[in-house]
């Protein structure tokens, strides 16, 4: 029978697999092989989607009902499923296919992580009371598309440094001829920063805004709060020194990476290392 | 000769430059960090056993663990508000003149210099070119306005967005307002909370800041308390059936949950905790030398005597989970002329061979428990113009990075001595998406090229 966790485990090979389709479309120069990544992911997400919303109902079933946003391991799908939305809208508005590679390895990874780490409980579980509101679908959804965004991002920005050092070496310039040029490269990373800053600063309003619902107070401190502040503020820095000091390329890819770092912190580290009021979200 | 600035003109320089607002950023970033790693909230003694005394001084000097309400991080706060304020006094004026400006008249010259531009020629006869040009640029882009004079010539300009390289100030304007209503909150509001054991009531609030009391304007009464389960174990709801009390008189009654707090008197309670306490226990006593079994009730930390003897009992503690041994009791003995002795007696566990003083095997056979309800307590009267400054801060980086002022300018004159043909140039300049804008440019000059090409009569 169909069940979202059969759904949700095809959806993890075939994510290995478009990153497979997408990695050998550069390293081969081929561009069918790109196209077969495309037509890969855009049929994943379709299946991961029909898998997320199985889940959903599957959870009413069960007697809980609640959207599948409310543990790790749901959170990390959700991930997947909004990188790799992000990354083909992008890919369809601007006609390059060379750069799923790293979108389609990070929505391997985290549903790999999800799926085959022990410590990661699947089963769906009920709501407890902190999280029983309608701010939890808006919370979630909007941090994890900025999230998302910023993992595009980080892939671009690596992409560009790659890039610069092999453009150095006039032997090898050939191999990345399907990718966009360094300036291209400098722009998506901007537009994907600037993507992820609205959805984080949105995703951080509503949970302070929950919270204030919730925990009576709209800023507690609380160490996710903070990182998450502290992420914003790293790509605060990046948006003003490129807007107003003309960063451009190397400076902004170096940045965007260190600001990547914090989000994963804010969304791994914070869990495992630190406790607080968001211990919910490590099991 | 080149004059050097005097000093108030380079502090108001310092202020204003974006190196101090980079700066600031990865300042706040940095200390929030050490906020984090750094465990918060705690007292002088948990400090002590954990660090040496060295690192402790240290700690409470730069008031590490209180770090987010350390003067030092308030100072940080403020230099970003100032940094804010300088700039905008910096640049608005700059800004407004730029939004204000309109332009009279634009030289062909001065065109062919700009990054994005485009010459074309038209085969329309010259009246046909100028109202082509006016149509096309009025449909695809926005309303041409053309400048006056000029019977040789035509140009003109179009725009749109002029209002969007005002909408930075306004996320700058948004974050004041966060602030400064934080500030409005921290100062004329109070956050605490209050512990109510189901049946009684009370106005008191334990303020978290110092271990200050406030009495309410207002008395809360707890009728029951109820916490209930999923079939996992998980906690599924926890409710308190509130009665507001004002002046004698029952005002309001509000069952609480979580999620879903009561808003009486510009005060709002929120349902935080709940914890039981023990009002009596129903005890056997067997007396291991004469075998006899007293049955007795002992109310909580009451003394009682084991009838027929001297000694007295008393509950001093009570744990809802002792070493996850389940629900203890801590009963004290006192023998006629004896030290105290006393043990933990775990109840749900009756045949434990540590169930005993002196010469007593102790079963707890009834406990008479009930909820108290934690409620948290806070007044902000600063939390609105916080949820303004967040709408104002979404919206404002909204418009400030998906919109921008773009502007368009056309020259066109007929060229001398040939008779249906002139000269077009098209001109393009945006505050920002350059790439987007340049897009739309070429689009435009596409549609012109087409449209200006001589028709055929036949």
């Amino acid at each position: 029978m169909i069940d979202s966790s059969l759904l949700l485990s095809i959806t993890t090979f075939a994510y290995l697999l478009c990153t497979v389709l997408y990695l050998s479309g550069v390293v081969f120069r081929a561009k069918r092989l790109l196209t077969a990544g495309t037509l890969c992911a855009a049929a994943t997400i379709v299946v991961q989607t029909i898998g997320i919303i199985l889940r959903w109902v599957e959870s009413y079933g069960l007697g809980y009902g609640h959207a599948p946003l409310s543990n790790l391991y749901e959170s990390l799908v959700f991930a997947a499923w909004a990188i790799m939305v992000i990354y083909l809208v992008f890919e369809l508005r601007s006609g390059q296919r060379a750069l799923g590679v790293f979108p389609a390895l990070f929505a391997f990874l985290a549903m790999a992580y999800a799926s085959f780490s022990t410590n990661i409980d699947s089963r769906i579980q009920p709501l407890i009371p902190a999280l029983k509101s309608n701010w939890l679908i808006a919370h979630v959804v909007t941090c994890f598309l900025g999230y998302a965004a910023f993992a595009v991002s980080f892939g671009i920005s690596i992409l560009y440094l790659v890039a610069r050092v092999r453009s150095g070496n006039p032997g090898t310039a050939a191999s990345v001829s399907l990718l966009p040029t360094s300036k291209q490269l400098d722009t998506f990373n901007y537009r994907m920063v600037l993507f992820g800053f609205l959805w984080l600063s949105v995703g951080i309003i509503t949970g302070s805004i929950w919270a204030n619902s919730a925990w009576g107070t709209y800023w507690s401190w609380d160490p996710k709060e903070t990182w998450s502040l502290i992420t914003w503020l790293i790509y605060a820095a990046l948006l003003h020194s490129r807007a107003m000091q003309g960063w451009r390329g190397k400076r902004v890819a170096w940045l965007s990476i260190f600001g990547f770092a914090c989000v994963l912190f804010t969304y791994f580290g914070v869990n495992f290392l630190l406790s607080g009021l968001h211990s919910y979200a490590t099991k | 000769m080149q004059q050097k600035p005097g000093l108030p003109t380079q502090v108001y320089e310092a202020f204003a430059s974006l190196k101090l607002t980079l700066f600031i950023f990865l300042a706040l970033a940095f200390a929030s960090l050490v906020g984090t790693l750094l465990p918060q909230g705690l007292t002088a003694e948990q400090l002590e056993q954990r660090f040496s005394p060295g690192v402790v001084h240290w700690i409470q000097t730069l008031g590490l663990h209180d770090l987010y309400r350390a003067g030092w991080f308030r100072v940080l706060l403020f230099l970003l508000c100032l940094n804010l304020v300088v700039c905008t006094l910096q640049r608005l004026p700059k800004t407004i003149k730029l939004v204000r400006h309109r332009e009279e008249e634009i030289k062909p010259e001065k065109l062919v210099k700009f990054s994005l531009h485009r010459q074309l020629t038209s085969g329309l006869p010259w009246t046909e070119t100028k109202s082509c040009l006016q149509e096309t640029i009025n449909e695809a882009f926005g309303g041409l306005k053309p400048f006056e004079g000029g019977d040789k010539s035509f140009s003109g300009t179009a725009e749109k967005g002029r209002w969007s390289r005002l909408m930075v100030y306004g996320v700058h304007l948004s974050v004041l307002l966060i602030l400064f209503g934080a500030m409005l909150g921290s100062v004329l509001g109070f956050k605490g909370f209050m512990n109510i054991v189901e049946g009684t009531s009370s106005n008191e609030v334990v303020l978290l800041s110092g271990n200050e009391t406030l009495t309410l304007p207002f008395t809360v009464r707890c009728e029951k308390f109820d916490v209930s389960f999923y079939d996992t174990g998980a906690p599924k709801e926890f409710r308190s059936d509130l009665t507001i009390v004002q002046g004698g008189r029952d005002v309001l009654k509000h069952a609480l949950l979580v999620n879903d707090p009561l808003e009486y008197d510009g005060i709002t309670l929120y349902q935080a905790s709940y914890g039981s306490v023990l009002n009596e226990a129903d005890v056997e006593f067997e007396d291991l030398d004469g075998g006899k079994v007293h049955k007795m009730t002992l109310p909580y930390r009451e003394i009682v005597t084991v009838p027929d003897t001297r000694d007295q009992v008393q509950i001093i503690n009570f744990q809802k989970d002792f070493s996850q041994f389940g629900t203890a009791v801590a009963i004290m003995m006192r023998k006629d002329g004896q030290k105290a002795v006393g043990s933990w007696i775990l109840a749900d566990r009756p045949d434990f061979h540590g169930n005993r003083i002196e010469n007593y095997k102790i079963k707890v056979t009834r406990m008479g428990q009930s909820y108290y309800t934690g409620l948290q307590v806070k007044k902000d009267p600063g939390v609105w113009v916080v949820l303004f400054g967040f709408t104002l801060l979404v919206v404002g980086i909204a418009l400030t990075f998906y919109t921008s002022h773009r502007r368009l300018w056309v020259h066109a004159e007929p060229v001398a001595g040939a008779d249906a043909l002139s000269k077009v140039i098209i001109a393009g300049r945006t505050s920002k998406n350059t790439d987007g804008f340049e897009e739309e440019f070429e689009r435009l000059c596409e549609r012109l090229q087409n449209r200006l090409k001589p028709q055929d009569k036949g």
